[in-house]
């Protein structure tokens, strides 16, 4: 063998032994703000926020970080989500642990794209505490839940995850399935009419639909949700007295299960029961701005269709 | 300057004729806030609700269920601040004590969040027993704080013990709201201070011990009158003044305790409706008392009746309204008359 092809064999072999380094791929992606993020790997150590977790953790990439708005307990999101092993550097709204963080060496940060704010989850403090670690990215919340769980699914797949895999495959065709329910439990009671409320001890909130994205889908699937006329310029609720709460009397009562307290809450005051609903027992969750994956929103849609197909549509007005 | 001095406020022959005005301006603002609110209801429907009540008439439960409870709590809460905030200047010679500044409200406030958030607690009939223990703990402290020193509890050191001690449970009740969403977003309502939402359980729990308070109060007028003209003063016409002193921080422990217990921290009444009796009656606590009992829920209930109506269909809570109508009440009191002659 002569020098030359020695110098050329291990040459080649030098470059075989390198894999994912110098001719690795770039990873880019187009997300929610507009932007177009570029790595010049495939992400691996991925900071994410409490809602981005809980996307995509079922669809098999498991972040190294979470960033919760609360305490990680009280976070519905992630509520039944397999987290051992997964950092929590954060548990308060607009707070994020940077030495937490910069021990991670993440090479992402997702979170959702908040349009109306112009921010990332976490808002200004988070995103500025996290963005010298790593580039951050994410999709926009929007008008669907669904919308949002396929962004995820594009940013998994991306990522590296295999959406045929059996039990993400289940999860998607659960909710199917779920939607379908409810599809059908809806268009047996054209006449049902629906209201979302979150109930304070000072007043009770009722919902705007074009306030959330689940409260969207569900127009969209056809129930009829009444709409509160909202005084003020910004928000989606509109605040009822105590004493006004028969302002709207609808046939079904859905009720912010974000903490289970809202309800407790509802149910202890006198007024309660003068809607209609309410005192026929007509009342159900409302899964409010939590969803973000199949499992979850397949759970939550079955429990809205049984409360459906329950109801006495002669209720409300 | 003698106790009973006519020289402020209302000739004495007057002071009767004005407390008989106030009662029937209490009786008037009662009425009203039966009356008002944010739903508009029929006087002939307020009426059947009281004479034939029919649980299935949405006004008449509003009536019954919301309105009187309500109406109730805030006669009393109101009572017990104004009282609270009067016996506390007198005792402490300090005219801006008030049960905010005696660590009261933020004893009450700490044990309250630590409610929701290490016992799960969730509702306001809860917080209510809560609320006074952390009042009771709160004020013992200030008071076993300020007695230290030969000299016991002094004016100045249990305005400088209280406030050492609202500064230390205030930033540990922030620690923990800072790091606990779900609790902030449980107590904010709580700690603005409400009349919504009062139930007649929460009216029931509380009320046995501020009328209790309001009596023992009302029999301290003596010793306060004493401890106007100072310590050495009042020693020397035999007052006993550690244990007047002991005697007036219980009556306003149960007071302020039992007010913040039922409605939240209110602020400013229990701090302006003294200096506004004293207008009327003079440095004399046998009036200054019963005035401050009247004229401080006729403001309280005032203040809830604007914020029912105002911001339609809602209400504002009625801690904004007095916070909002208080202080600058406060500021034109102040430059009016001199609060330091106590």
């Amino acid at each position: 063998m002569s020098l030359k092809t020695l110098a050329a064999t291990a040459f080649a072999t030098l470059l075989l032994s390198v894999p994912g380094a110098a001719f690795a791929e770039a990873w880019t992606y187009a997300d929610g703000s507009g932007t177009t993020v570029t790595v010049n790997h495939v992400p691996t150590r991925i900071i994410a926020s409490q809602d981005a977790a809980a996307g995509l953790i079922p669809l098999g990439i498991r972040p190294v970080g979470i960033y919760a708005d609360s305490a990680i307990a009280d976070a519905k999101a992630l509520e039944g989500l397999d987290l051992t092993g997964i950092e929590i550097i954060g548990e308060a709204w607009g707070e994020v642990s940077i030495e937490k963080a910069a021990a991670l060496k993440p090479d992402l940060i997702v979170g959702e794209w908040w349009p109306l704010d112009n921010t990332w989850s976490g808002g200004a403090d988070v995103v500025n505490a996290l963005k010298p670690l790593a580039p951050i990215t994410g999709p926009k919340q929007g008008a669907s839940i669904v919308t949002l769980i396929e962004d995820y699914e594009k940013l998994a797949a991306s990522l590296g995850a295999d959406l045929a895999a059996p039990e993400v495959a289940a999860d998607k065709a659960a909710f199917e399935t779920a939607r379908d329910k409810f599809k059908a439990a809806v268009a047996t009671k054209p006449d049902l009419s629906a209201l979302a409320v979150w109930a304070g001890t000072d007043a009770l909130y009722v919902a705007a639909t074009e306030g959330s994205s689940e409260l969207m889908d569900f127009a969209s699937w056809g129930l009829k949700l009444i709409d509160p006329v909202i005084a003020d310029d910004r928000g989606y609720w509109e605040t009822l007295s105590w004493e006004n709460i028969d302002k709207y009397q609808p046939d079904l009562i859905l009720v912010d299960n974000r903490s289970k307290i809202t309800m407790e809450t509802a149910k202890a005051q006198a007024t309660w029961t003068t809607l209609r609903a309410a005192a026929a027992g007509q009342v159900t969750d409302w899964p409010a701005f939590w969803l973000r994956n199949y499992a979850a929103y397949a759970t939550e849609l079955d429990k809205l269709s049984a409360a459906i197909a329950a109801a006495d549509v002669s209720i409300g007005d | 300057m003698s106790p009973g001095g006519t020289s402020a406020g209302l000739p004495p022959a007057a002071r009767a004729g004005g407390f008989v005005l106030l009662a029937v301006a209490l009786v008037v603002v009662l009425a009203l806030s039966i009356t008002v609110g944010a739903r508009p209801i029929a006087l002939s429907d307020i009426w059947n609700a009281v004479t034939a009540f029919d649980p299935t008439q949405t006004n008449h439960k509003i009536i019954l269920d919301l309105r009187l409870p309500r109406t109730l709590v805030g006669l009393l809460v109101g009572a017990a601040l104004g009282l609270s905030g009067a016996i506390l200047q007198g005792a402490t010679r300090n005219p801006l004590a008030d049960p905010g500044i005696l660590g009261i409200n933020a004893g009450a406030t700490l044990c309250v969040v630590l409610g929701i958030s290490v016992f799960g607690v969730t509702q306001l009939s809860g917080y209510v027993w809560l609320a006074f223990l952390g009042a009771g703990a709160a004020m013992l402290v200030v008071y076993l704080v300020a007695s230290l020193g030969r000299e016991g509890a002094t004016p100045v050191k249990l305005a400088l013990a209280g406030a050492a001690v609202t500064a230390a449970l205030t930033s540990v009740t922030s620690a923990i709201l800072i790091t606990n969403v779900q609790t902030l977003d449980q107590i904010r309502f709580w700690q603005v201070g409400a009349l919504t939402g009062r139930t007649t359980d929460i009216l029931m729990q509380v009320a046995p011990f501020i009328l209790a308070g309001i009596v023992l109060a009302l029999l301290t007028s003596r010793i306060l009158d004493g401890l106007a003209l100072g310590d050495d003063v009042a020693r020397g016409l035999g007052l006993k003044v550690q244990r007047g002193r002991a005697m007036v921080g219980f009556a306003a422990v149960i007071l302020a305790g039992a007010a913040t217990a039922a409605a939240g921290p209110i602020a400013f009444v229990g701090l302006t409706v003294p200096h506004l009796a004293r207008a009327f009656t003079g440095p004399n606590y046998r009036w200054i008392l019963p005035y401050s009992m009247l004229l401080a829920p006729i403001l309280l209930l005032g203040a809830d009746i604007v914020g029912r109506i105002i911001v339609p269909p809602g209400e504002l809570q009625v801690g904004i309204v007095t916070a909002a109508l208080g202080a600058p009440f406060f500021i034109a009191l102040v430059r009016r008359r001199k609060l330091a002659e106590l």
